[in-house]
């Protein structure tokens, strides 16, 4: 049983708090990802579950143990780091069997498990091999060979797939989920990226200036952000944001863009009452607007700055009012800068949030 | 904003033994804090120590030079007799004067034959490199013992001996391997991107040498010049095998150890190891740049 | 520390680069190639040995034999030569001044030639007390041709332009001094060989026609001075206390820097000042060093101050003298280890600088304990380092020199590099130093081969 507690963590680097007052639980083989950008305490969080560094305040049990003043030696965990962080005097056999010389391993044993780790990430015939003479992107494997031959109840990942160029990226994306899947560790895993968080985590933690802004499965992360910064940081392109005005008349609310008319979700009427007269924020992803032609009672009218044709959809920037956003197409969707459209908004993809704070208003 | 998801009540009590651990891992690093702390002071003062003893003996009087015993408490009196002493005796401000001028000529030759050698090894892969950088690195720990000798009967030879020119040479001689490499290394790090910026804007590669390079490398030159500096003040055995007349100062307090009294050896010892000294704790930080890219 | 520049890969002017390395290149060249070299030979070879025997009396005349130093030779004839104004002034030349002179001949013209000056009487002099007119000598000598002749140039070799009677008048318009060349027959080989030597070679004696050869103009090789230097009464004690000195210096150095590089890297408050404090000793000069620990052990030295300061001695111990000689030896061994540290450390904090900081966390993680990164990670990748500062102090401490002289004053306690000096300076044996050097040399050349070989064997060993 290795679930991951992490209790109001903060840690302090002098005056500037990387790590403030988090909480999170992770469940037993479950494969978490903290996301954000730099510097926002992903892998300050990340290094002070593995021991590099001492949490200031809060608690971190793994299992039934608390590990919080224990070194990182102690705690039973494997790590990959971003840098790979390969002993550069050893061979890549020497490298894997490493953890399980320091643990004392018998040599039948290390054998066996070197081979399995090598074999797992397809670098069996580079084991005499120093790293001197192999590629980024094998010494990448050799990192997560040497940390999952240690069969650890827990597995740390430091952004092992930034260092690598887009195209092996992607490869070692997918089979990094699939190998992750084979083993049994509860894996935190370390990324800015959001397509790797959304592609491969159980649940992303997204994490901004010290503080998880938001933790779910990647479906509600991506559909239902809980405020501005998330729903701008996931997803390519960003969440749209626009402003519409709320009125609350004869028992129903509208909001109005402009003159446009939407009329919310019926669960969402209660919260959004309170902002009668106030301004309130609109988000909707690019892809989940319908685009038309031709002016239809329902549709907003809108005036197309740029097309980008992306391959997969076309990208229109359009201008509604003071806004720029961004709306995707199907590929064959003919259009021309300087042409109009009309979109649709299906009132089920809106997401409606403060426009003080940017929260989500929640049904 | 946070939003705290699956989270326990917070601050649970933490567990006694946790804590037996914690207090244990603390105390240990501490203790390891402390150890090192004496280390590093147990070792300042076996490096600092004897040079206060030698600077109190050469700032007091000569008297005090010779008492015993010696107290361990510096400048008891405060004197510059014994140095004045040390200034008048024969030789000693000629030598240091000639210290002076080998010294200069050592890191003028030096920096004018070493700077271009460096530019080559940082900037050109050409035929030879590699056995001219194995060749620097080979002779530079080449015994002085050796080449003093056949260039003091060269020297003889050609009517050069004995004076403060073909000192300089071999003092630079001397210098020319680290300089070389200290330079190749300073160059190295200035990307060349910035020469081809310059050139790219309408220097030619003179210039762009000259505007872009030169302004960078000049303070790891004037490091290297300084090292030239120290090492030629210091160095004694080709000085004393060199010269007669005209001798630098380690050459003449050489010579006279054997009769020399002890206020003039003190006073000597402090005079050869202070401006070193000062100028290699100026030049600390690029010490550990110079030797880091040599031993590669 | 990456260097993260690649040196442009660009086929440009080929010249430049071999322009710039030029100056050095013929500086190492002429200062560190021939040094060396001319090292070995001054060792092996010894000078003004033998004389060339010529043919004729002039320098561009074959060589017919080699007369060794100090062989007696019969002078038969000689003769006078021209000779540079250079060599004027090299001791033992005997020579002749010969005068250009002029005279009017019977005919009423005037015609000048060349003759010794023995065949003149000066009569006139100039303000400067150049000779200006003389008179022919008689010449004395049943036999003897009455006449003078007076050549074409300032030989005998030369043509006879005319002959004077005695007493006739002449002007002397320039002179000449040549060196008188000898016909000498010597034994050489149970042969007897006859032919021309310059004067300066040859040591004469008044009243005969005997002669010995003084000195000798070519040499040949010869371990003689090899053989001295082995049995010189202070070669084997200068070797052996060389090797001591190395074999009980380098080890501690090397600790004592890995310490200070530990200390260093702690990054404790303050670091920086220790690490400059521990870089003080890379700028201080031997002999100074050598200075303050002969301060510290003489007589009425610190040591004894001290001891005597704290009540455990009552009278000062002496150290330094020719019955303590494993004093004199402990105290170089301090100063030098005070004062050599320092290089070993700053290469090791630089090899040190140089592993990243990830691999050592990786290490951690993965279970090593503080002793067991030392011993895996830091010290197999500080090995480079430590090759190179092993080398380097190695063939250093060969060196060592000043120290010696400041504490030991070179005689009770003697190393290589002394009794090179003293071989060079007190004793003015200009080969004998060289073989001195050329052993130092040659130690030097064999350690470092030994280490280069044991690394690499090492290399090969783990695969």
């Amino acid at each position: 049983m290795s679930e991951i507690l992490i209790e109001n963590v903060t840690k302090r680097f002098g005056d500037f708090v990387a790590v403030d007052d988090i909480s999170l639980k992770i469940q037993d083989q479950e494969f978490m990802v903290l996301l954000g950008p730099s510097g926002c305490g992903k892998t300050t969080l990340l290094r002070t579950i593995a021991g590099l560094g001492m949490a200031d305040e809060g608690r971190i049990c793994i299992g039934d143990r608390d590990v919080t003043y224990l070194p990182p030696r102690d705690r039973k965990i494997s790590m990959v780091f971003q840098n790979y962080a390969i002993f550069p005097h050893m061979t890549v056999f020497d490298n894997i069997a490493f953890g399980l010389k320091m643990n004392k391993f018998e040599k039948p044993e290390i054998e066996k498990r070197v081979q399995e780790a090598a074999a797992m990430l397809h670098i069996e015939s580079m084991l005499d091999r120093y790293p001197s003479a192999m590629s980024g992107g094998q010494r990448q494997r050799v990192a997560v060979a040497r940390a999952i031959a240690m069969k650890s109840e827990v597995l740390l990942m430091d952004e092992p797939l930034s260092n690598l160029d887009a195209l092996l990226r992607l490869e070692m994306r997918a089979e990094l989920k699939r190998l992750l899947a084979e083993i049994d560790a509860t894996t935190i895993y370390v990324t800015h990226d959001q397509i790797e968080a959304l592609s491969m985590g159980d649940r992303i933690a997204v994490i901004k200036d010290g503080i998880v802004q938001q933790c779910d499965v990647p479906d509600v992360v991506y559909d239902k952000p809980s405020n501005l910064f998330v729903g701008s940081f996931i997803g390519n392109p960003p969440m749209n944001f626009m402003d519409g005005q709320v009125d609350y008349s004869n028992g129903s609310v509208s909001v109005y863009i402009g003159d446009f008319r939407i009329l919310p979700e019926n669960e969402m009427h209660p919260l959004l009452k309170s902002y009668h007269n106030k301004t309130i924020l609109l988000g909707i992803r690019a892809e989940n607007m319908e685009t038309l032609k031709q002016p239809a009672d329902d549709a907003l009218e809108v005036e197309v700055l740029v097309v980008e044709p992306l391959g997969s959809q076309n990208l229109l920037t359009v201008k509604i009012g003071e806004h720029i956003i961004k709306v995707a197409t199907h590929p064959t969707f003919y259009i021309e800068p300087g042409m109009q459209v009309w979109l649709r908004f299906p009132v089920n993809k809106i997401r409606w949030l403060d426009e003080k704070t940017g929260a989500a208003l929640y049904p | 904003m946070s939003r705290k998801h699956d989270v326990q009540q917070p601050k649970a009590e933490v567990a006694p033994e946790v804590m037996a651990i914690h207090l244990k891992m603390k105390r240990r690093q501490k203790l390891g804090r402390g150890m090192i702390y004496l280390a590093a002071i147990v070792l300042s003062l076996w490096v600092l120590i004897p040079i206060i003893f030698i600077t109190s003996m050469a700032l007091t009087t000569p008297e005090m030079v010779r008492a015993y015993p010696k107290s361990i408490l510096p400048f008891i009196p405060f004197s510059l007799d014994t140095l004045r002493f040390f200034l008048g005796s024969y030789g000693i401000l000629d030598g240091i004067i000639n210290s002076v001028i080998v010294a200069a000529i050592t890191i003028v030759l030096s920096t004018l034959i070493a700077a271009p050698a460096g530019y080559a090894l940082s900037r050109y892969i050409f035929r030879g490199r590699d056995v001219f950088r194995l060749s620097i690195l080979a002779v530079r720990a080449f015994p002085i013992v050796v080449l003093s000798i056949p260039l003091a009967v060269a020297f003889l030879n050609l009517g050069i001996y004995d004076n403060v020119f073909s000192l300089g040479l071999m003092h630079t001689a001397l210098v020319l391997p680290t300089a070389i490499l200290v330079l190749s290394s300073v160059f190295a790090s200035i990307p060349y991107e910035l020469e081809e910026a310059a050139m790219v804007l309408g220097c030619s590669p003179v210039q762009a040498f000259r505007h872009v390079v030169v302004p960078l490398v000049l303070p790891g030159i004037a490091a290297s010049a300084i090292f030239s500096f120290v090492l030629s003040w210091n160095e004694v055995f080709a000085a004393s095998i060199l010269t007669i007349q005209n001798r630098t100062l380690p050459a003449q307090v050489l010579a006279t150890l054997s009769y020399s009294p002890d206020p003039y050896k003190f006073a000597g010892s402090f005079f050869m190891l202070i401006p070193a000294v000062i100028f290699i704790f100026i030049i600390r930080r690029y010490l550990f740049n110079m030797w880091g890219q040599v031993t590669k | 520390m990456t260097n993260q520049l690649k040196p442009p890969k660009r086929k440009k002017i080929n010249w430049a680069p071999y322009l710039l390395i030029v100056p050095s290149f013929v500086y190492l060249l002429v200062f560190f190639a021939w040094p060396m070299v001319q090292s070995l030979i001054l060792t092996v070879r010894e000078d003004d040995v033998l004389l060339r025997v010529r043919e004729d009396p002039t320098q561009t005349s074959p060589g017919i034999g080699s007369l060794e130093r100090g062989v007696s030779v019969e002078i038969l004839d000689q003769q006078a030569n021209v000779i540079s104004e250079d060599d004027l002034s090299e001791p033992g030349l005997i020579t002749e001044v010969w005068y250009e002179v002029q005279v009017t001949d019977e005919t009423g013209t005037m015609v000048a030639g060349w003759a010794s000056e023995q065949r003149f009487r000066v009569r006139e002099t100039d303000e400067d007390g150049k000779p200006i007119m003389a008179t022919v000598r008689p010449i004395i000598g049943v036999d003897a041709d009455p006449l003078t002749p007076i050549y074409s140039e300032p030989s005998t070799a030369g043509e006879i332009i005319a002959e004077l009677n005695a007493q006739t008048p002449v002007d002397i318009l320039s002179q000449r001094t040549l060196e008188i060349w000898f016909q000498i027959s010597g034994e050489v080989d149970a042969k007897l060989i006859t032919g021309w030597v310059q004067s300066r070679y040859i040591r004469t004696f008044p009243e005969s026609t005997e002669g010995r050869i003084d000195r000798g103009d070519t040499g040949h090789l010869t371990f003689k001075y090899i053989r001295r230097m082995f049995n010189d009464r202070f070669f084997w004690p200068a070797f052996k206390t060389t090797l001591l000195l190395m074999v009980i210096i380098i080890p501690i150095q090397f600790i004592l820097a890995i310490i200070m590089a530990l200390v260093v890297q702690a990054k404790i408050k303050g670091s920086s000042i220790f690490l400059g404090i521990f870089s003080i000793a890379l700028g201080v000069s031997d002999l100074a060093v050598g200075i303050v620990w002969y301060a510290i052990f003489t007589h009425y030295g610190y040591l004894n101050s001290i001891l005597q300061g704290l009540g455990l001695i009552s009278a000062p111990i002496t150290y330094l003298s020719a019955d303590t000689r494993h004093w004199i030896i402990i105290a170089i061994v301090l100063a030098e280890v005070w004062r050599a540290t320092s290089l070993v450390m700053v290469i090791i904090v630089s090899g040190m600088q140089s592993i990243s900081q990830d691999v050592l966390e990786a290490a951690e993680v993965f279970g090593a304990t503080l002793w067991q990164r030392v011993t895996h990670v830091i010290l197999p990748l500080l090995k480079p380092s430590l090759q190179v500062a092993l080398i380097l102090r190695t063939i250093l401490a060969l060196q060592v020199f000043a120290v010696v002289m400041a504490i030991g004053g070179g005689d009770v306690v003697t190393v290589l590099a002394r009794e090179t000096y003293r071989q060079y300076y007190d004793l003015r044996n200009f080969n004998m130093a060289a073989a001195f050097s050329s052993f130092i040399l040659i130690l030097s050349m064999i350690i470092s081969v030994f280490y280069l070989r044991a690394v690499r064997t090492e290399q090969e060993a783990s695969g």
